[in-house]
C-alpha cells in the first residue's frame, strides 16, 4: 500500500476542511444552530438510537408488568409510555424537517454555484471556438499567399 | 494569491454566502428560480409551513409548553388540573401534531423530489448544448487542420 492511498472514515471525513464552496459554506461555516441540526438529525438517524430506544421501551414494560416489583409507576396498559412515543413522534417530525429544509438550502446553493460555474465554461467555450475560427482564417490567409507565390513564379519561367 | 482567477472564485463564493444567508435573494440558475421565484401560492405555503415547524423556535417553544402542561398538572400550580397524571389530554394534542407534521414532512419531500426531476431535465438540456457546442469546435479543427494539409501539399509541390 503506497502512502498517499488514504481511507478516511466518514468521520474523519466530515471533520475534514472541504474544497467544495458550497460544503464550505455549509459544514465548515456552519452556525451553531445548524451544527446542532446536524447532530440531531445523525443522533435521531442511526442505529444506536433504535436499538437504545428499543431497550429502553422493553425495560418500561418489564419493570411496570412483573408484579415482584414494587413501585410500578405506569400500569397495564402503558398510558404513560403512550405519552412517551408521543412525544418522540412530535419531536422527530420538526427534526426531521430541521434537516430536510437545511438539505434544501443545500440543494439551492449547490445549483447557484453550478450556474456560476457554468457560465464561466460557456465564456471559455466561446473563446476556444473564436480562437480557433481565427486560426482557420490565419491559415487561410498563408494558403492564400503561397497560392499567389506560386502562381506570380510558374508563367514567368523557373528562377530557383 | 498566485492564480489570476483567485479574486474571480472569491466573488462566486461570496455572493454564494450572500444567497445563502438570505433565502429571498434573486437566484442565478433556471431550475431555482422556476422552484422559488415562479412557485405558485400552495407551493409557497408549503415551503413557510414546513420551515416553521422545521425551525429551532418552534422547537424549543414545544419543548416549554411541553414541560409547563406536565409541571401545572402534575403539582396543581393552579387550582384546576383539566389533564391529571398520566396526562391524556396531552397524549391527544401531541398526537394532533404529529399527525399534520406527517403530511407536511412528505409535503416538502414531494415539492424536493419534483425540484430533483426538473433538475435533472435542466441537466439533459445543457448537455445537448455542450455536445453541440463540442461538434461545432471539432468540426472547425478539422476544418483547419485541412488547411494545414493542404499548405503542406502546396510546400512540397513548390520544393519538388
Amino acid at each position: 500500500m503506497s502512502a498517499d492511498v488514504k481511507i478516511t472514515t466518514a468521520r474523519e471525513r466530515v471533520a475534514a476542511k472541504h474544497k467544495h464552496p458550497v460544503n464550505q459554506l455549509f459544514h465548515d461555516e456552519a452556525t451553531l444552530g445548524e451544527r446542532v441540526a446536524d447532530h440531531a438529525a445523525a443522533g435521531i438517524g442511526s442505529w444506536w438510537f433504535l436499538i437504545i430506544q428499543s431497550f429502553l421501551i422493553a425495560i418500561w414494560v418489564t419493570l411496570n408488568s412483573v408484579e415482584f416489583f414494587t413501585h410500578r409507576w405506569d400500569l397495564y396498559p402503558f398510558i404513560l409510555l403512550n405519552l412517551m412515543f408521543t412525544i418522540q413522534a412530535a419531536f422527530t417530525g420538526p427534526v426531521l424537517l430541521l434537516s430536510g429544509n437545511r438539505q434544501a438550502q443545500k440543494d439551492r446553493l449547490r445549483l447557484e454555484h453550478t450556474a456560476e460555474v457554468a457560465e464561466v465554461a460557456e465564456k471559455a467555450t466561446v473563446e476556444i471556438l473564436k480562437e480557433i475560427e481565427r486560426n482557420t482564417e490565419a491559415t487561410l490567409q498563408v494558403l492564400e499567399h503561397l497560392k499567389k507565390r506560386r502562381d506570380s513564379k510558374s508563367p514567368s519561367g523557373a528562377q530557383s | 494569491m498566485a492564480q489570476a482567477d483567485a479574486p474571480e472564485s472569491h466573488a462566486v463564493v461570496h455572493r454564494l454566502r450572500q444567497k445563502h444567508r438570505n433565502p429571498n435573494a434573486a437566484h442565478k440558475h433556471p431550475v431555482n428560480k422556476a422552484h422559488y421565484e415562479e412557485a405558485s401560492r400552495g407551493a409557497r405555503v408549503a415551503d413557510q409551513v414546513s420551515a416553521a415547524l422545521g425551525s429551532w423556535p418552534f422547537i424549543i417553544i414545544q419543548s416549554v409548553l411541553l414541560l409547563a402542561w406536565a409541571a401545572v398538572n402534575y403539582w396543581g400550580l393552579f387550582v384546576r388540573h383539566w389533564d391529571p397524571y398520566p396526562f391524556i389530554l396531552l397524549n391527544l394534542v401531541l398526537s394532533f401534531q404529529a399527525t399534520y407534521a406527517g403530511p407536511i414532512v412528505l409535503l416538502a419531500g414531494n415539492r424536493h423530489a419534483q425540484k430533483d426531476r426538473i433538475t435533472l431535465e435542466h441537466m439533459a438540456d445543457e448537455a445537448d448544448k455542450g455536445e453541440e457546442q463540442i461538434n461545432r469546435i471539432l468540426v472547425e479543427i478539422k476544418k483547419n487542420t485541412d488547411l494545414t494539409l493542404r499548405i503542406l501539399k502546396e510546400l512540397e509541390a513548390e520544393s519538388a
